[in-house]
């Protein structure tokens, strides 16, 4: 266990940002830290991502020079998956931010036990 | 290759451009455009499943002419083409129930708005039942997600935009454990398309390399989508979003939203994993607990509800706890039994808040079963539809859920270990269900001395009234002509394989 | 071929109609088209029953779940009682549900109910009868629930609840029989695999003592007759009357199919399930009609016979022996006729006097003298006293116990069943002696003849006639049951 989590650092790394960002999510009741922990999350998984599509010693997959061999470049595909979770997080992201404002114009409040309390005091 | 391949290809791009032409029409040429869209996806879908019954194999779809490990495929079977005509059938009718209502609901200006939501939730749905790719399966999570979202909160009271906001945060923490998941099988095998994941998960099994890794990302993709679909535990933010979005997003949210999820889940059981690998891993027992679980607290919570649309809402806990119990009982037969239960999920718990808003709509708007009584008489349509969808949802003879509880008993009885403890809660929780349905049915057929409420006939109310007779035909067909149906479930499972 | 489900479908059919008839209409005209088409569905049960197709196979639920219908002897003799009590009650109510509201849908549901109750006879499979016994238990719950007093709809959920429990009871042991039966078509004898029965024995016994006790709760057995007592007084009382004398006769159908058409009498003759059996049908048979003794209200102690008279049945079934069972058969017809009759003569006093309670009827006799005279007459059979229907089905019953192989029941069970005819006298007969004999100190100058008027005497008189004629010519009925007994046993 010990030298695989070393040797896998990279991984471990983004697992732990995973899971704070998850607990943030989770757990936190003001609406912003919650987003924030969702990008937190987000960015774990790139994190995670990019680091597995890095090969030592190569560059990104743009040619360059005219050098067209594979050996010189890394692998592509992670980091297209990476652009397209950007582009999900962004619009999710973008989302929960207008409800957030949508809440906080309506009851004044980002606390999401406070804004349940108000509506059960409105009773409907 | 014939050209009827193409039809889920055309099915998903024509939901998803119709939804983008919705934006610049008025709401009422956006709602024709919705009506044909369904149409003719429902028309596509069901020519490709005579098409595959005919030929009795899947095909595999390129997208873009490109090969099998770099390109995007679409997959299609009986299976698939079944879902996606049952989902076009259902969510018509659910759209055509709830039309009425809408203009109370939601403001004038914005019901395009509300029909670009559909088309695009259509589309996601279609996506994730034919996609043979996983992360094109996230994006449509994703997808799905965010119109569902907008189907809650387009009705702009306090209540469905804090269910928004529980919806998302719930939604988004299981999205990012399947991305998660996802990844972490993207490391260990090299692959995106289900085919090529399973044969690399076949080698690993078999070499014995990265079990544990292997075992985290499936249990982290399946306790994403047991969030999504919310399994019992994770159930908090479903009472008030079905309960205080517009009834046509509370059936289709309720009846297929969740569906599509589970059924995502289905295909990753087979078409990624492997059947057989996933029943040798303990994620089936924990979701056979779950499932025996909220199979009796939904419905425990569903007795102490007030609201009958919150009631209905619980009730659903309860039904999807029925469809993962199947999936626990790591047979094949239980699977069936899951599959049918969705259908037959769909189609009654459409059709109760379909019939429920009707009930509501007589009752002076208020959903209080106070207010509730005597409902039956003065909307008796409505009436006659929240007893047959009860009935069906307790498990009478001649309905779909006596079918689909028959199926379960019949898998259980042939799990040993957990026969008992399946057929024992199965038969506590049909209980439990009857005390709140008929209690409901009781309660909207009481004789009151005053009803200061005007009575509904079918004169006012002619397509609603269609609609129900529609929901009502089709539980009946589920319950009545259930053998070819099962039949092509177990045809379309073993496609899958 | 299909005529045999005509006496199924027109009844059902008859009664949607009336349901779904938009607005309520005249009250002649509904009691003329309610009394058509109970003559009608009675004619057409008379000709399935004479006919010679004797069976349908309609459509399949699922591959190996057929609808399947048959007449046999158990759904001939049956389907006779079912006949008869409701199209008499029916003809009472005519009369009766003048005082209630909503007649509509007490028409409408009695139809279905009828319809329903036929279907249950004919079944042909153990998967057909559980539907339509489902489909019973939700077609006479509204005749329950009638008067829509909170009351009556706490009773009539106490009795969908007690009904839909013991049905799921007995659907968890069809589960395990469907695998392990090579068909659930009902078969004299029954029809679990001898290896089954063999291997898993001891599991297959648990499995036939939840069907019993889940079938029995509509039988109202103990530990589950509650709902009896409770449902019986508060619907209207020609309700009451069908469901007294038929409609919980389906239990007792139900419990006879099972046990001797599926599991098969000889698989559990002599096992702890017998004993059990026998023991809560004595219990039941000496409990109920203790409480009935000590009941003041008159519907209610009828309710509490009933479910004491119905175990006199279920001791017949549990002795597992010819005479037992024949005895048991014979009960179920008299039982019905005399059980009807009284509910339906409560329903008259009910509706000429309003009283409910027995010791408000002193002089009852002087002021309706016929109907009193039925229920003297009624009483005895019910009692046992020769030359009434009751007497020979507890002749049967008795030494159908005696001869059986039953251990210590061979003479605990007669000695039970003596002893609760004795009760039964005790419960019934004070009514016609404080009805007739009022006493001394009674006042007679308030009493003034008010006989109901003819269409709830008539049926009274017939019904009461039936249950006399069983007693006096029983050889034509004795002669047909024991002869298919002797096939079945």
């Amino acid at each position: 266990m010990g030298p695989n989590l070393l040797l896998n650092y990279g991984e471990a790394v983004a697992a732990i940002l995973f899971c704070i960002g998850f607990t943030n999510l989770l757990l936190q009741t003001n609406l912003i830290k919650k987003i924030i922990g969702l990008n937190i999350m987000d960015s774990a998984i790139y994190f995670f991502l990019a680091q597995k599509g890095y090969i030592a010693g190569r560059t990104a997959p743009i040619v360059t020079d005219g050098v067209t061999s594979v050996e010189a470049y890394i692998n592509p595909i992670p980091s297209g998956l990476v652009l397209t979770g950007i582009v999900v997080s962004v619009s999710v992201t973008a989302l929960m931010l207008s409800l957030t404002i949508r809440l906080y114009i309506r009851y004044h409040s980002l606390d999401l036990d406070e804004i349940a309390a108000q509506l059960k005091r409105e009773g409907r | 290759m014939d050209f009827v391949c193409n039809f889920p290809f055309f099915s998903i791009l024509l939901s998803l451009f119709s939804g983008t032409i919705c934006s610049i029409l008025p709401g009422k040429a956006a709602k024709v455009v919705n009506r044909l869209v369904l149409i003719a996806v429902g028309t596509m879908s069901g020519i490709l499943l005579l098409y595959l019954l005919g030929t009795g194999e899947s095909f595999v779809y390129w997208m873009g002419h490109f090969p099998a490990p770099w390109g995007n495929e679409i997959r299609a079977g009986v299976l698939e083409a079944g879902m996606a005509l049952f989902f076009c059938i259902i969510m018509y009718l659910s759209m055509a129930g709830g039309a009425h209502k809408l203009f109370d609901e939601v403001e004038e200006s914005k019901h395009n708005l509300y029909y670009i939501l559909i088309n695009l939730l259509l589309s996601s749905l279609l996506a994730l039942v034919y996609t043979n790719d996983m992360f094109t399966a996230y994006v449509f999570v994703e997808i799905n997600t965010i119109s569902a979202c907008g189907l809650i909160m387009i009705r702009q009271v306090g209540r469905t935009i804090e269910a928004a906001v529980r919806y998302m945060i719930m939604s988004l923490l299981g999205s990012g454990l399947l991305l998660f998941g996802l990844c972490i099988m993207y490391d260990l095998t090299g692959h995106l398309l289900m085919s090529n994941i399973k044969e690399s998960v076949a080698l690993l099994m078999q070499n014995g390399d990265y079990q544990i890794p292997l075992i985290v990302s499936v249990a982290l993709m399946c306790i994403g989508l047991c969030i999504k679909s919310a399994l019992f535990p994770f159930h908090a933010w479903l009472p008030d979003a079905y309960g205080y979005s517009t009834v046509s997003s509370a059936a289709i949210l309720s009846s297929l939203v969740s569906k599509g999820y589970i059924f995502l889940l289905i295909k990753m059981i087979y078409r990624v994993i492997g059947f057989d690998i996933f029943n040798n891993t303990r994620i089936i027992d924990v979701l056979f607990v779950f499932g025996l679980m909220g199979m009796i607290f939904g419905s425990l919570s569903a007795i102490k509800e007030n609201d009958i649309r919150r009631m209905i809402a619980f009730s659903s806990v309860a039904q999807i706890g029925y469809i993962y119990m199947g999936f626990g009982m790591g047979t094949q037969a239980g699977m069936v039994a899951s599959v049918f239960h969705i259908l037959s999920h769909a189609a009654t718990k459409s059709l109760l808040f379909i019939a429920a808003i009707g009930l509501t709509e007589v009752s002076g708007g208020s959903r209080k079963f106070i207010d509730l009584t005597g409902s039956g008489y003065r909307n008796k349509w409505s009436g006659v539809a929240f007893t047959a969808g009860s009935l069906s949802m307790v498990g009478v003879p001649l309905f779909s859920g006596f079918i689909s509880k028959l199926l379960f008993a019949q898998a259980a009885v042939q799990v040993e270990g957990k026969m008992l403890a399946a057929l024992i809660v199965l038969g506590i929780s049909t209980v439990l269900n009857a005390v709140y349905f008929m209690k409901t049915v009781i309660r909207i057929y009481a004789t009151t001395e005053d009803a200061p409420y005007p009575c509904m006939t079918f004169k006012d109310m002619k397509p609603y009234a269609v609609v129900l007779v529609f929901f009502i035909i089709v539980n009946v067909i589920l319950g009545v002509s259930s053998q070819p149906i099962v039949n092509m479930i177990e045809q379309g499972l073993a496609m899958f394989a | 071929m299909y005529l045999i489900l005509l006496p199924i479908l027109f009844p059902i059919l008859a009664g949607f109609a009336i349901l779904v008839f938009p607005k309520e209409p005249d009250r002649r005209l509904l009691t003329a088209t309610a009394g058509t088409c109970l003559v009608i569905t009675g004619a057409l049960v008379l000709c399935t029953l004479l006919s010679a197709s004797q069976e349908l196979m309609l459509f399949h639920l699922t591959e190996t779940l057929p609808i399947y219908f048959k007449i046999d002897e158990t759904g001939i003799t049956f389907s006779f009682l079912t006949v008869i009590v409701f199209i008499c009650a029916g003809f009472f109510s005519f009369a009766y549900m003048k005082h209630e509201q909503n007649e509509k849908r007490y028409y409408g549901f009695y139809l279905m109910a009828f319809g329903v109750l036929n279907a249950l006879c004919f079944a042909g499979n153990l998967i057909t009868f559980y539907l339509f016994f489902e489909l019973l238990t939700l077609s006479s719950f509204p005749l329950v629930l009638h008067t829509g007093s909170k009351e009556a709809i706490m009773a009539g959920l106490k009795y969908l609840f007690y009904s839909l429990c013991g049905a799921y009871a007995s659907l968890f042991g069809i589960y395990f029989l469907y695998h392990n039966c090579d068909t659930l078509t009902f078969t004299a004898g029954g029809v679990l695999k001898a290896s089954a029965a063999s291997a898993e024995g001891r599991f297959f016994l648990l499995i036939a003592f939840v069907m019993i006790l889940g079938f029995g709760v509509k039988a109202g057995m103990v530990p589950m007759h509650a709902w009896l007592p409770t449902a019986h007084p508060v619907a209207p009382a020609p309700a009451s009357a069908t469901l007294s004398a038929v409609i919980v006769k389906a239990g007792v159908l139900a419990l006879i199919r099972v046990v001797y058409y599926i599991i098969g009498p000889d698989f559990l003759r002599g096992s702890w399930v017998q004993t059990a059996w026998l023991t809560l049908s004595l219990t039941t048979v000496f409990l109920g009609s203790m409480l009935a003794y000590r009941e003041p209200v008159l519907k209610k102690r009828l309710a509490y016979s009933t479910v004491s008279q119905l175990s006199y049945i279920l001791f017949g079934l549990a002795v597992m022996n010819k005479e037992a069972f024949t005895g048991g058969l014979l009960h179920v017809l008299a039982h019905g006729f005399i059980k009807g009759t009284l509910f339906l003569i409560a329903g008259a006093i009910i509706y000429t006097t309003g009283k409910t309670r027995v010791d408000e009827l002193r002089g009852i006799g002087k002021e309706m003298p016929l109907t009193m005279w039925c229920y003297t007459i009624v009483s005895l059979g019910l009692i046992g006293i020769p030359p009434t229907g009751g007497f020979i089905s507890k002749w049967y019953l008795a030494t159908g116990g005696l001869a059986g192989d039953i251990g210590i029941f061979r003479y605990l069970g007669p000695a039970i069943l003596l002893l609760s005819a004795l009760l039964t006298a005790g419960y019934l007969l004070p009514l016609t002696i404080q009805g007739f004999f009022p006493g001394a100190d009674y006042d007679y100058t308030s009493l003034h003849r008010q006989e109901p008027c003819h269409l709830m005497t008539i049926p009274i008189v017939l019904l009461t006639v039936l249950s006399v004629l069983i007693g006096l010519f029983p050889n034509i009925v004795v002669a047909y049951l024991t002869n298919f007994v002797s096939t079945l046993l």
